[in-house]
């Protein structure tokens, strides 16, 4: 039997590491993940922000940000985003 | 920090989690965005375990432009996306 794996291991083991992060609704970011809590609030430094519009998908540049768990729906350890 | 109470300090707070975050990153200029996309960019003067967030010298930008300024700004928890520094920590 494969070993089994929490999730919350598998998001501790992305610090440090790129992560992409898909919200509830149509917005994602993806940057290194410095850190999360009990939440999954997390904290992620040189972060790009996708807005996926039908006109297409604007990008934006963050510096170092606390991106509120609650809306939170998706965590791709390794991640590069909609553009990759 | 969703609808729960805040949990109390920890002893030891891993660095980079969300509370050394939020340590480091009063009294500088931040961006907080909330759900309906419209940014606030200002000086943070205090915030809690909810997000409420409360800054100093506010630029109220939707869809790209400036629309407000505001001297003193309270932002309740519930609405903040995320809180990004505009300057290095």
């Amino acid at each position: 039997m494969a070993s089994t794996i929490l999730p919350l291991e598998l998001v501790d083991r992305c610090i440090g590491s790129p992560i992409w992060v898909l919200m509830k609704n149509e917005r994602e970011f993806t940057g290194t993940l410095m850190g999360f809590d009990d939440y999954v609030n997390m904290v992620l430094k040189d972060v790009k922000e996708f807005a996926v519009t039908p006109e297409g998908i604007t990008e934006t540049d963050l510096g170092e940000t606390l991106l509120n768990g609650n809306n939170i729906a998706m965590l791709v350890p390794g991640g590069k985003g909609p553009k990759a | 920090m969703s609808s729960a109470s805040p949990q109390p300090e920890e002893a030891a707070a891993p660095a980079g989690s969300p509370s050394e975050f939020l340590k480091n990153i009063v009294g500088k200029r931040v961006k907080v965005r909330i759900g309906s996309g419209v940014d606030y960019h200002g000086l943070l003067t205090c915030l809690d375990g909810y997000m409420n967030v409360a800054l100093e010298e506010t630029e109220e930008w939707a869809n790209g432009r400036k629309t407000a300024e505001y001297g003193d700004c309270f932002l309740r928890g519930n609405n903040v996306l995320y809180i990004s520094a505009l300057e290095e920590l």
